[in-house]
């Protein structure tokens, strides 16, 4: 399948619209996103924040058609996710929470596989894999079997399989939970030239600190909806906090969710 | 075609690369054929090749207790203890063993059974002629009574099986008697000196043969039987690692970003079908093989696997797509790893036990054998019993073929029903 490019031009900096979007999941009487509206623009480090069960992986979840919207509506590079799944997923990546490879086979494996279910040419495959592996540290463990690697360097893996075919957008879905300073500290660098040379990221997570350092615009949703939504600074500059993260507690309340 | 590849390559190396589940995929069954074979070889051996203990007690000592005795001996069916006493306690001694289990049956034959017989047969002599025999005492309601105990733990049909064999023995005696006696009577009344002998071979013979339009002689035995019942059975097993694999993938994450690739879910699907439909293939192969060169080292009879290979592997390929899809359902079914081996390795007991794996379906009660005939792995076995007994080719078993290949698309479309009802959920 050809990617319609003329299409991906003809759109306006908007890269994903959210409309209405409501989520009730069967048996549970609230719902776990209530009308959410959302505008991701081209270019932008958009962050999702909010306490555990605000709605964000859920939210993230139906932008990229792994599970059915109750009401509502999401356009990604234009295109309807309930009527045009199969074209937005060549322009998205997506790097969720869990550590989405196989144990047993290698890290080259494993980006072999998943490249290759992307249509990447053999050689240009090879080529990416490599330089990726390179990039974030990886090329002298390539054969080695992900069970062997640290967490650090299982979530380095995670994120190359969601960048192989260069999307457009990259959904990263607590992208740095659980590693060491250096690899959190590797993985935020990358994230940040990623996005300088012009991936636009929605990136969900709880480290508020990294959220400050890397988006460009943060909304944070609670219980389904959106609170708020601007750049870190002018929420800091509006709610008169010093931090992103004495914003986020005095958006969401103290009481914890879990 | 190369996203086809790359999946059957990946799972692949994940099987291959899992050392004891790859051990437990191809030795348990093999283990499996071969322990039920020798277990079922024995029980199979019970009532037709090992001899029945019987002890007989013949106060009688005359023909007929001779010829008894002599012709239980000669039918090869059983190990016989004789006891020729008149003494009451012989009797109760007798019964004391077969109680206690030593014997399975036992035998009394009356004193003056032979003479009951014949003073018969001599009344019905004078009955005929009376005015030539005249012989005082006999009477032609005279009856002799053998007495017969068995072991109480005797299955009804074993009785039945040997009941009438002593009929049969005691009816030919009986005759024989008759005979001498007439014989002797007419050689009085016609002055010969040598009497007529009661002919040795019977007018009416049966002979035995096994239908089929295949020339090898195959016999049914053990082996031929339970190879393939078996063979299915450890098939089916299967259905367990396809679970765990889908499972496992949905809870690794692998699954969301699978779905999250424009590749049709089909080719992935289809690399797991490729490499398990792969393994039952070869787990069957291992498991002829073992039948034709193992089971004779342990004593058994080899399996004769007939001339028609394309006809088994075609039977073969049909149960593996069977096996494989009903693993891909069980995978879609169930949420959790301890879900799907419970739900697998009882729905396989129980496929097995429907498809007359456990007891062949003809001693079936009706409403089972009606219910057996809708069981795949009944299907695989028919098939595999018309290649193995009865030698025949692509012809004969492609209606077990297609049977099996309908199951299989209707397990994988009930799959992705399941697949799709969860995502929804």
């Amino acid at each position: 399948m050809k990617i319609d490019k003329a299409k991906d031009t003809v759109t306006n900096t908007e890269i994903v619209r959210v409309e209405n979007l409501t989520k009730f999941y069967k048996g549970r009487v609230e719902p776990a996103v209530d009308n959410l509206e959302l505008i991701v623009n081209e270019g932008d480090f958009f962050g999702l924040l909010g306490p555990n069960g605000a709605g964000k992986t859920t939210t993230i979840s139906m932008m990229c058609g792994l599970i059915p919207i109750t009401k509502g509506k999401i356009e990604i590079t234009g295109y309807d996710v309930q009527t045009n799944m199969s074209m937005i997923k060549w322009h998205i990546g997506v790097v969720a929470q869990d550590i989405a490879l196989y144990d047993k086979l290698s890290a080259y494996e494993n980006l072999n596989y998943f490249g290759t279910l992307y249509s990447i040419e053999k050689e240009i495959l090879k080529k990416k894999i490599t330089e990726l592996l390179f990039r974030l540290g990886l090329e002298k463990f390539k054969d080695e079997k992900i069970k062997n690697f640290s967490g650090g360097m299982k979530r380095r893996v995670n994120l190359i399989a969601g960048l192989l075919h260069e999307p457009k957008l990259l959904f990263l879905d607590e992208p740095t939970v659980g590693v060491d300073v250096h690899s959190r500290s590797l993985i935020r660098e990358y994230l940040t030239e990623l996005n300088q040379n012009g991936t636009t990221i929605i990136y969900t997570s709880h480290m508020m600190e990294d959220a400050e350092i890397l988006c460009s615009k943060v909304a944070i949703i609670d219980y389904g909806k959106v609170k708020c939504i601007d750049s870190p600074s002018n929420l800091m500059m509006q709610y008169e906090c010093e931090t992103l993260e004495k914003v986020f507690l005095k958006v969401t309340g103290h009481s914890p969710r879990d | 075609m190369r996203k086809l590849a790359v999946s059957v390559y990946k799972e692949a190396v994940l099987l291959l690369r899992d050392f004891e589940g790859i051990l437990m995929l191809f030795l348990m069954p093999l283990i499996l054929v071969v322990v039920i074979t020798l277990l079922q070889d024995k029980s199979f051996q019970n009532i037709t090749e090992k001899k029945v203990q019987i002890i007989i007690v013949d106060a009688d000592n005359d023909s007929l207790g001779i010829a008894f005795r002599n012709g239980l001996k000669q039918s090869g069916m059983f190990e016989v203890t004789e006891i020729i006493s008149t003494d009451s306690s012989a009797v109760v001694a007798a019964k004391k063993q077969v109680a206690e289990g030593k014997f399975q049956i036992g035998i009394f034959i009356p004193q003056n059974t032979t003479l009951q017989v014949k003073n018969r047969a001599v009344a019905l002599i004078q009955r005929q002629i009376p005015n030539v025999v005249q012989t005082a005492g006999v009477n032609i309601n005279s009856s002799a009574t053998i007495d017969l105990f068995f072991d109480p733990v005797t299955k009804d049909s074993f009785k039945g099986i040997t009941k009438s064999t002593f009929m049969q023995f005691a009816a030919n005696t009986e005759t024989k008697i008759i005979f001498e006696s007439y014989s002797r009577f007419i050689d009085v009344l016609t002055n010969q000196s040598t009497p007529i002998e009661f002919p040795k071979t019977p007018v009416i013979n049966f002979n035995e043969d096994l239908v089929s339009e295949y020339t090898g002689g195959i016999l049914p035995n053990s082996v031929q039987h339970n190879v393939p019942a078996w063979t299915l059975f450890g098939m089916f097993l299967i259905c367990i690692p396809v679970a765990g694999n889908i499972i496992k993938e949905r809870y690794d994450g692998c699954l969301s970003r699978i779905q999250t690739i424009p590749v049709n879910y089909l080719v992935v699907m289809t690399g797991k079908f490729v490499v398990f439909v792969s393994i039952c293939l070869v787990q069957a192969l291992l498991i002829v093989l073992v039948g034709m060169y193992v089971m004779p080292l342990l004593g058994m009879p080899e399996l004769v696997v007939g001339s028609n290979w394309f006809a088994l592997f075609v039977i073969s390929l049909g149960s593996a797509f069977a096996a494989t899809s009903f693993g891909l359902l069980i995978g879609n079914l169930a949420t959790t790893q301890i879900q799907a081996s419970v739900f697998g390795s009882i729905s396989a007991v129980l496929l097995a036990a429907i498809g007359g794996v456990w007891i062949p379906n003809m001693v079936m009660p009706d409403l089972m054998r009606r219910i057996s005939e809708f069981s795949p792995m009944n299907w695989g076995i028919q098939g595999y019993y018309k290649v193995f007994l009865r030698g025949d080719g692509f012809l004969q078993i492609y209606p077990e073929f297609i049977k099996l290949t309908v199951f299989a698309i209707v397990c994988v479309l009930l799959g992705a029903l399941f697949k799709k009802h969860l995502k929804e959920g």
